[in-house]
């Protein structure tokens, strides 16, 4: 067979690009919003050189053999779990999160490799031939090895990045192609619990609605029982869980529900960003003219709200712009998952695109008011060298899963 | 809904959709705030009323080695403009009322574009209280203009050592880019000398007070009373190894002439005193710097700005001629008694002349006598390289470290360096001027005065430093600074016989008899460096006491005549300023009382 060696056979700019271009975008905002901060000035320096370091294992990682990260998958996710047991024992506080491991000069998150751990493990696992998704046993084993990283990292407590695992084990056992009821099944229970939060009312409402939905599915009545049953506790857990996150967590969860109960508290930071990138307008109010921002308004602005430096800055544009970049580097590695035919990659591809959308989805429905004040950093955007790391990683996989797509067809 | 159904749905299709709709949820989300409720938004924006102000902490001050304050910190006020807030229409006005070049406040402005406009830019500094008044009573037409009161240098001994403090400077672009995690605009920070050298131990920890102001920026009260405030520290106070004193005397004798003097204590590679002259008023820094007081720093023919102490270089003469005895009897090539004949001088190629006929002089007489003769000969005794490598043990021709930057290395020349101007067969008579410190050899007041100090105690000390320690800004005790050792491994029974030989210049029959006093002894040797642009270079170095020496000093005049005539008395006064007062305090630093840690403080304003 004649071998293309066209160069964008090879290597995908379609992907590389928006990425690259997102980190430069994320430059402008950290400078911006560090240049004036007393204590974070050097940030932008400091992420320069993470940036360096980003692609310089980017390549690494897209040279590597392809079929080396079936067998990597075990060793990654074991040493995450070894990581993450470190972190909760001997990590570094941090906002009253034990989320950060020193070793040496270096800091790093461990919640950060684990993504890549459960995304090998969980493909790997997906993709044996003898799994089947509809089994009991299967997808017990699946969820157990989804949320032994979650349940660690509850404990640290670090909430947002929970959310981001649960997502990405649901988008993964999804592709791999569970029914509709197995959907139900695993999503209601949260759904139910999410409810609670809002009070009693929300709570019977939302077991009504499970109720109904049971009933529609028509199984027998033991199976429809002991889920409901499971929608129950989960519902009554939620408020166990509740209780034991911290104070600072709670007080978010609160503020998304009524910001404006505590306009200085924790729903301050949500208001200021919106007011910052609402006054941006069409066009922004300039590089390193917006007031919200040069003024810190917005405390720690360079990490989860670094979106609303560009709202203000470059206004309408801008962060429609951002949109599309990410809208586009999504697009590109839905495509690439699609066309991929062996199914351990393709579940690779999709469980690296369901960690960069959740954060997104997240991030930019945080900032604009959407969602709840949760701390996710948004991907190649925010300061913070673990994220970009793990992030320019993730995306060189893909990369490499590209280049020897056709060996794999 | 059939659960078979579902699973043969296309999942991209479904994962495609949802990233559809999140786009267009957050665009239509942006659009509503940005476009539509962007006024409202912009009003809310606007009203926003925390504004952080920057607390710029006090620069560390210096005591001398007796805890006297020599370098303080005075209040001045500061002239300011917030970008964001002005108006440059008023800039024409505001160059008037400072009595400046018209354009002054739009070049600074023009210049600091690159940063926030959200953070005040310093205009002028040490401006008049007339200008402070008419600010005030202005304030209402002057937005965005404000002042402030900062602490500026100040020198409350009388003492200059301009060339050792150092002055403080604001920042240069350059600076400023690479680091940007502590400085802004128009901070100052130590430009040379000690200030430049210590600036990170100087200048403290910057803190931060948050304020509410109202539409119109001024300050209505703090914000949450003041809890989130961070509190600025005081940089680091610097203990300095200069005795005041000396400082003053040594400054005194070198009013209206060119040259240095450097007094180191020989056992700790202390600097006690450091003058290079002409020097110049650090005063002129504190506040505005004038054209006409650079002009005068920079392109007066004596060069006040140049740090004569450690850069200049002028050959040694006769105050190298220790160097060659050291080399001779450390080598066996000479011993203590052995003589050379001096018949009024010496023949190699040609005629080198001695200033007398010495007769048969052994290693003492000839350093008493400063016989030339003599050390014509040794140094062929010892060879060239070999000499260079004790020249190398004293740190001649390299910089001794000394803690502030600029510093010469000076020239050694050995036979790799003849060969190099005059080829293989270079005539060796070049090197009889080498031994007695003329020719090619060119060394630093400095590199002199660490030589003398490594002699006064036997061939070991320290680098020499101007800085022993600091004191903690919370517990005010003394915390000491680390220095190299500096060993030259020679026998201590070859300096005993170089010293007894400077004993004698002062106490026998030698070239600085007048230094000899009741009160203690001293020893030393002079040099006329010869110059063929003008008059002779003066030099003087020596110790004291000679049997515990505490001082060792080196004293470089240019163009004044014989060194025994004029370098030595000043060493003279020198000693004198140092052993002869009353010892006030113990060598080694006091504790501070606990009344005294706090009025510590209260000195360092």
């Amino acid at each position: 067979m004649r071998v293309d060696y066209n160069i964008s056979d090879k290597f995908d700019f379609g992907l590389f690009i928006p990425a690259v271009l997102l980190m430069i975008i994320g430059y402008f905002a950290i400078y911006s919003a560090t240049i004036s901060h007393p204590t974070a000035v050097g940030n932008f320096e400091k992420q320069l050189v993470s940036g360096v370091i980003a692609l310089i294992v980017f390549f690494v990682v897209y040279f590597i053999p392809t079929n080396s990260f079936r067998m990597l998958s075990l060793p990654v996710y074991i040493s995450s779990i070894v990581f993450l047991l470190a972190v909760i024992t001997i990590g570094k506080t941090v906002s009253g999160q034990k989320s950060w491991l020193i070793i040496g000069p270096v800091g790093f998150q461990p919640s950060e490799l684990a993504k890549l751990g459960v995304i090998l493990a969980l493909s790997a696992f997906l993709s044996k031939k003898n799994t089947d998704i509809e089994s009991f046993k299967d997808i017990v084993i699946a969820l157990l090895i989804g949320f032994l990283p979650v349940g660690l990292i509850l404990l640290e407590p670090d909430l947002g990045s929970s959310i981001i695992f649960m997502g990405m084990i649901l988008i993964l056992i999804f592709w791999k192609g569970i029914s509709l009821f197995g959907l139900f099944v695993v999503l209601s229970p949260a759904f139910v619990a999410i409810s609670s939060l809002f009070g009693t009312y929300s709570l019977i409402g939302s077991l009504l609605i499970v109720g109904t939905l049971l009933l529609l599915f028509r199984k027998d009545l033991f199976f429809s029982a002991s889920v409901f049953a499971l929608n129950l506790a989960a519902g009554f857990f939620t408020d166990y869980v509740y209780n034991a996150f911290s104070p600072h967590q709670q007080k978010r969860i609160q503020a998304f529900i009524d910001p404006m109960s505590d306009p200085l508290g924790s729903g301050y930071n949500s208001i200021q960003a919106q007011v910052a990138i609402g006054s941006g307008g069409l066009f922004g109010k300039g590089f390193l003219s917006g007031n919200q921002t040069q003024l810190q308004y917005i405390p720690e602005q360079w990490t989860d709200f670094i979106y609303c430096v560009i709202g203000e800055e470059f206004g309408f544009m801008g962060s429609v712009i951002v949109l599309i970049l990410f809208t586009s580097l999504f697009v590109r590695l839905l495509k690439i998952a699609s066309a991929t035919k062996d199914e351990f990659l393709s579940l690779v591809v999709v469980g690296i695109l369901s960690v960069f959308f959740i954060h997104y989805v997240i991030n930019v429905g945080m900032v604009v008011g959407i969602l709840p004040v949760i701390g996710i950093p948004l991907p190649f955007v925010s300061y913070g060298g673990t994220s970009l790391l793990v992030n320019t990683i993730m995306l060189g996989v893909v990369a490499n899963i590209y280049r020897n797509r056709k060996n794999y067809t | 809904m059939n659960s078979e159904n579902f699973a043969s749905v296309n999942r991209s299709v479904l994962i495609y959709a949802a990233i559809v709709i999140v786009f267009g949820l957050i665009a239509v989300r942006l659009f509503t705030m940005q476009i539509i409720n962007q006024e409202e938004y912009d009003r809310r924006s606007a009203g926003n009323s925390i504004k952080g102000i920057e607390q710029v902490p006090l620069r560390g001050v210096f005591y001398d080695r007796n805890f006297e304050v020599i370098v303080s910190n005075t209040p001045a006020y500061t002239l300011r403009i917030l970008p964001a807030d002005y108006d440059r229409k008023l800039s024409t006005l505001l160059d008037k009322v400072l009595e400046m070049d018209s354009g002054y406040v739009d070049g600074i402005l023009e210049k600091n574009k690159i940063y926030s406009k959200f953070v005040p830019l310093r205009i002028r500094r040490g401006i008049d209280f007339k200008v402070v008044s008419w600010l005030e009573e202005n304030s209402e037409h002057l937005p965005g203009v404000d002042y402030v009161v900062e602490m500026q240098r100040g020198y409350p001994v009388n003492i200059m050592a301009s060339h050792t403090f150092g002055y403080t400077k604001e920042i240069s672009p350059n600076q400023l880019r690479q680091e940007r995690d502590f400085y802004n605009p128009g901070d100052y920070v130590g430009h040379n000398g000690i200030e430049k050298t210590y600036e990170k131990l100087l200048r403290g920890t910057k803190g931060y007070n948050f304020v509410l102001v109202d539409s119109r920026r001024r300050e209505i009260g703090k914000y949450r009373d003041g809890t989130e405030d961070k509190v600025s520290i005081k940089g680091k106070d610097l203990v300095l190894s200069i005795d005041a004193d000396v400082q003053r005397t040594a400054e005194q004798e070198m009013k209206g002439k060119r040259g240095a003097i450097v007094a180191i204590e020989p056992r700790t590679g202390e600097i006690l005193g450091m003058v290079s002259s002409p020097d110049y008023d650090l005063n002129q820094f504190s506040y505005f710097t004038s054209k006409e007081f650079l002009d005068s720093l920079y392109n007066h023919p004596d060069k006040p700005s140049f740090n004569r102490a450690t850069m200049s270089l002028k050959p040694p003469g006769s105050t190298f001629k220790m160097l060659s005895a050291i080399a001779a009897l450390d080598m066996g090539v000479i011993t203590p008694q052995s003589t050379i004949f001096c018949g009024g001088g010496f023949t190699f190629g040609r005629f080198f002349k001695c200033h007398g006929s010495h007769g048969a002089v052994n290693v003492f007489r000839a350093l008493e006598k400063s016989c030339n003769t003599y050390f014509y000969q040794l140094i062929y005794k010892i060879g060239l390289d070999k000499w260079k490598e004790y020249c190398d043990k004293f740190m001649f021709g390299h910089m001794t470290g000394i803690d502030i930057g600029e510093e010469s290395k000076g020239l050694i020349p050995n036979s790799a360096y003849y060969e190099k101007i005059y080829g293989p067969n270079w005539p060796r008579s070049i090197m009889a001027s080498l031994g007695i410190g003329q020719g090619e050899v060119s060394v630093t007041p400095l590199q002199l005065a660490l030589f003398t100090a490594l002699i006064a105690n036997d061939g070991k000390s320290f680098t020499p430093h101007i800085v022993k320690g600091y004191l903690d800004e919370y517990t005010r005790d003394f915390v000491p600074i680390e220095f190299d050792k500096i060993e030259t491994g020679i026998k201590k029974s070859v300096f005993d016989v170089v010293k007894e030989g400077m004993y004698l210049v002062v106490h026998g029959a030698g070239t600085a008899t007048r230094l000899k006093v009741d009160e203690y002894t001293t020893a030393g040797k002079t040099g006329t460096a010869q110059n063929p642009h003008g008059k002779d270079h003066a030099l003087f170095v020596g110790f004291a006491p000679y049997e515990d020496p505490k001082i060792a000093v080196a004293v470089v005049i240019e163009n004044i005549g014989f060194g025994g005539t004029h370098a030595a008395p000043v060493a003279k006064k020198i000693f004198e300023a140092y052993l002869k007062k009353e010892k006030k305090y113990d060598d080694n630093l006091r504790t501070l009382s606990k009344d005294e840690k706090i009025a510590g403080v209260n000195i360092a304003r």
